[in-house]
């Protein structure tokens, strides 16, 4: 995973692997126990990812997700109850949090523009914090991707990308539909590859709501 | 005063506010109606913007979660519906999304095109403010009809909580 050279660590991330997996277990368990009455999207697989690149995120920065956004969420600061609390009244799809700045999306590709407004907002002010807009594969090959990365690097904005590759997008090979042999990383992003471990969304196993 | 005074007039009062920036193409150049009503503001009030219309509504949203006020304009209502998802789906959803923790103030310009002396044609001239009123739950959405209109509401605009959609006739800068 290459991370940008002129990132620098700012925070020391206390949240293991094991923690995170141990929180994606038990919103498995409440899932299938019917607890929970909306859609679900699990993280497994990139663990090990997220909590190096989270090392650069300072805890004042603007986090910005899509509909998997547990981990990130945990390793932003939110606290583990309270974003319990929040999968467990159906608002996974929509994480969302104040201290530490946080929103999420459940639209493809619906964060990248209001992230880079954030990072305009942040470079105007003299703000020294930045903006994070983790995406998946094909939010990544939108056309509204490469607009706002274009602009963002052009100005210079504090908005960093992180590209979540696991080459589906719910159930579609984007690969396969971008007919890709190898993908280019533009400048700046930060791109890794992994293999999902939940299905896109549910837990792989029949729920009686 | 006539309508096109008073957008001027309401235009010059917000661009007195420390927070508001206004954004959008030909802001800064000439090129459309809207200019014609920014041109006496301040040029560092004013962000000149790409033909990126879905960008842009994003970037209005963003900018304001951090505390600005944007007047993102849009010359004409077609151009409008190049940003449904930014509109629709994420500014006019913020509250709900975020059980009222994130409430972005976006005020959002554009205008029904003229049809006089010159008709710009059917991608041009369309009012979808109907439509608007129907789709939009949570931004307020007001066309601007009489002259005496437009000042209390780019007033309430500022001074409510949440985003507005506010709509012009292009034809009333002229007739009224």
């Amino acid at each position: 995973m290459n991370i940008p050279y002129n990132l620098k660590k700012v925070r020391d991330v206390k949240l293991t692997e094991t923690d995170l997996i141990e929180f994606e277990e038990e919103v498995k368990q409440k899932y299938e126990d019917a607890e929970i009455k909306a859609p679900v999207h699990l993280t497994k697989g990139n663990e090990k990812e997220l909590i190096e690149i989270f090392q650069y995120v300072h805890p004042e920065d603007w986090v910005f997700c899509g509909h998997r956004n547990h981990c990130q969420a945990l390793l932003h600061g939110v606290p583990r109850e309270t974003l319990m609390d929040l999968v467990v009244r159906g608002r996974s799809m929509s994480v969302h949090s104040k201290e530490p700045k946080l929103y999420s999306s459940s639209i493809v590709g619906g964060t990248i523009s209001i992230a880079l407004g954030s990072a305009l907002a942040l470079k105007r002010s003299g703000s020294k914090r930045r903006a994070w807009c983790f995406i998946g594969d094909m939010a990544f090959e939108t056309g509204i991707f490469y607009e706002a990365h274009k602009y963002a690097t052009n100005f210079d904005l504090p908005l960093t990308f992180v590209v979540e590759d696991n080459n589906m997008s719910t159930n579609t090979p984007t690969d396969e539909t971008w007919n890709y042999k190898k993908r280019d990383i533009p400048y700046g992003v930060i791109y890794y590859q992994y293999e999902r471990g939940f299905p896109h969304h549910g837990t792989g196993n029949w729920v009686l709501f | 005063m006539k309508y096109k005074d008073e957008i001027i007039r309401s235009m010059e009062w917000l661009s007195e506010k420390d927070d508001t920036i206004f954004l959008g193409q030909s802001v800064l150049y000439s090129g459309n109606a809207i200019y014609n009503t920014l041109s006496t503001l301040p040029p560092e009030k004013m962000l000149e913007v790409p033909v990126f219309e879905e960008v842009q509504m994003g970037m209005s949203t963003g900018m304001a979660l951090e505390g600005l006020v944007p007047i993102s304009c849009f010359p004409r209502f077609d151009f409008l519906l190049r940003c449904m998802d930014a509109l629709v789906n994420h500014l006019d959803k913020f509250q709900y999304m975020t059980e009222g923790v994130w409430n972005p103030k976006v005020i959002i310009r554009t205008s029904i095109g003229a049809k006089f002396p010159l008709d710009g044609g059917i991608q041009h001239t369309q009012d979808y403010t109907n439509i608007m009123k129907d789709i939009l739950t949570e931004i307020d959405v007001v066309l601007l009809n009489e002259p005496e209109e437009i000042y209390p509401a780019f007033q309430k605009a500022y001074e409510q909580n949440g985003s507005s959609l506010i709509i012009e006739w292009g034809d009333y800068y002229n007739e009224k």
